[in-house]
């Protein structure tokens, strides 16, 4: 009988822990979700004040084209591709601001992408580190097998070089 | 913000919640703190909630002041609940106190800071499987520093954003100096040094080389404490040049930081960020600091502060001799220091701690008190995960 009550507590704390996982994991998800949609939303602000860059007057036809296309492809990019096409415009307006004095025309503006481009570190380490532990916690062995994450994605990380910004 | 250290006793981290606060506040955010309290009736700032009294237990070589239990959950619980945070602050949240038990019972947009800087110990290896399920609901993590943030990685195997310590600059650069401190050629210590690791045993090794190379030196030792067993172990020829003030209030501080010739740090370890240091910068005090690598890191690598061997008072004392006969380095490293400390300032510090609040908080979220499983919510009401990318 004691055997009997002892397999029942045993299964019920086995059931305890896969729902306790579930949570956790479910938890982690909607964190990569946050950290995605801010780091989304920076990328988006900064793509269009690379296209309102593009086209100031002082801006010559070539940059204007190289600016528009980096930022248009940015936009439209998948997810898969996103980093690539990001890290694109990041050296497109590297290069407006190393070769030409159009920055000391526009302070504002320039300052404005100064301080995206600030946030934006910050928002890739925290999107990274959420992407990081989510995936960690999906390699367990239990997680697999019982199939807690459902239908739920594997987040990727978003490898932004760092230099380029 | 939820601080787990008592309110009502001085300390880095408490000093660190204060000031946010004020600085958040002045902006014209909504601020509430929760802290534990030695006596609730003490309190005299108004968006401080009590949440009982701490028990003293000593860790990291000083003495940390927790609170946990049942009754102080409950007041977490009802401090959630009333409150509708837009984002939780939790404070050192790796240490088994308040922040913790916060941590652990609220859902939603949280974001935890990590002061502690501690040497690899096994004890932290050993919680740390238990603390993760409990870390991981932390959206953003700040580490006050890079040895914080290095700690951070080894025992719990997760990555922060680096944001300093705040200080007011203003406060301290607009300091009065008190003649009575500025004499003869006077050298600042503050810290409870009491404790070993404040290093202040460091600093009287030095006493006797450097009365030998400054007649005129006076040392103020400033901090709680008795000052009398550090006397003892002194040459009673020594004693006339060593002052102690007791504590200080932060004005008192101020003008001390102001007033003295050479500020000098000897701690010998356990020291995460070394907020006094930014403080005697603001002040512009030239200041001679142990090695440690926050130390170091504060002081810029030796462009607003010298440093000297950690625990080698022949080394301190000649640093201290080195820079005290040379009156014009010593004005340059104060004009220096002054402006090092720029970069703790409340107007550099607070917009960054307020961004990683904007990237923490998703849409239209608020922090709740964590009920029933939501994986059984779920189950029972068939809601659909949205495209996770």
């Amino acid at each position: 009988m004691s055997g009997f009550i002892l397999g029942l507590l045993a299964i019920l704390i086995f059931i305890w822990y896969l729902t306790f996982s579930a949570n956790r994991l479910d938890r982690l998800h909607h964190r990569v979700e946050t950290s995605w949609a801010n780091l989304d939303s920076i990328l988006q602000r900064r793509a269009a004040l690379a296209g309102e860059i593009a086209h100031l007057k002082e801006v010559d036809p070539a940059t204007n084209l190289l600016l528009t296309s980096a930022a248009h492809q940015a936009r439209e990019a998948e997810i898969s591709e996103r980093s690539e096409a990001e890290s694109g415009l990041s050296e497109a307006l590297k290069l407006l601001r190393l070769e030409s004095d159009i920055p000391e025309i526009y302070p504002e503006v320039f300052g404005e992408l100064d301080s995206i481009t600030d946030r934006l570190r910050t928002a890739i380490a925290i999107h990274q580190e959420s992407v990081t532990a989510t995936q960690k916690r999906r390699e367990k062995l239990l997680i697999r097998a019982f199939r807690l994450a459902g239908r739920a994605p594997l987040p990727v990380t978003y490898p932004f070089e760092d230099d380029v910004l | 913000m939820v601080s787990p250290y008592a309110w009502d006793v001085p300390g880095g981290v408490q000093a660190h919640v204060k000031d946010l606060a004020h600085h958040f506040l002045n902006e014209g955010h909504e601020v509430s703190v929760l802290a534990p309290a030695l006596d609730e009736i003490a309190i005299n700032e108004d968006f401080v909630v009590s949440a009982g009294r701490p028990v003293a237990i000593p860790y990291n070589g000083a003495v940390a002041r927790v609170l946990f239990g049942p009754v102080a959950a409950t007041r977490v619980r009802q401090w959630i609940a009333r409150n509708e945070f837009d984002v939780m602050h939790l404070h050192e949240p790796a240490i088994p106190s308040l922040s913790l038990l916060a941590c652990s019972i609220a859902e939603g947009p949280m974001v935890g800071t990590f002061h502690v800087a501690a040497p690899r110990q096994k004890v932290a290896f050993a919680i740390a499987p238990l603390l993760e399920p409990v870390i991981e609901k932390l959206r953003a993590r700040i580490a006050v520093s890079e040895i914080a943030r290095e700690t951070l990685t080894i025992h719990l195997d997760t990555d922060a954003v680096v944001i300093p310590n705040g200080i007011d600059t203003s406060f301290f650069a607009s300091a009065k100096v008190n003649p009575e401190w500025k004499r003869e050629f006077t050298i600042g210590f503050l810290g409870r040094f009491s404790e070993p690791r404040k290093g202040l045993s460091v600093l009287m090794e030095a006493v006797p080389n450097l009365t030998r190379a400054i007649p005129n030196l006076r040392i103020l030792i400033a901090g709680p404490g008795e000052g009398l067993e550090v006397m003892q172990s002194l040459n009673p020829n020594l004693r006339h040049r060593i002052v102690f003030l007791g504590r200080l209030s932060e004005e008192e501080k101020a003008s001390f930081l102001k007033s003295v010739d050479l500020y000098v740090a000897p701690n010998t370890g356990g020291e995460s960020f070394g907020i006094i240091l930014a403080e005697a910068m603001a002040a512009g005090t030239a200041i001679v600091a142990s090695d440690l690598p926050a130390f170091e890191n504060v002081l810029g690598e030796g462009r607003y502060g010298l440093t000297f061997t950690n625990g080698d008072a022949i080394d301190l004392a000649k640093q201290i001799i080195k820079i005290a006969k040379e009156p014009k380095a010593l004005a340059a490293l104060r004009e220096e220091a002054a402006r090092g400390a720029m970069r703790f300032d409340w107007n550099a510090v607070g917009p960054e701690i307020m961004n990683v609040y904007l990237h923490a908080k998703g849409e239209a979220e608020k922090v709740t008190v964590g009920s029933e499983p939501r994986t059984w919510l779920r189950f029972l009401n068939r809601e659909d995960k949205g495209d996770l990318s």
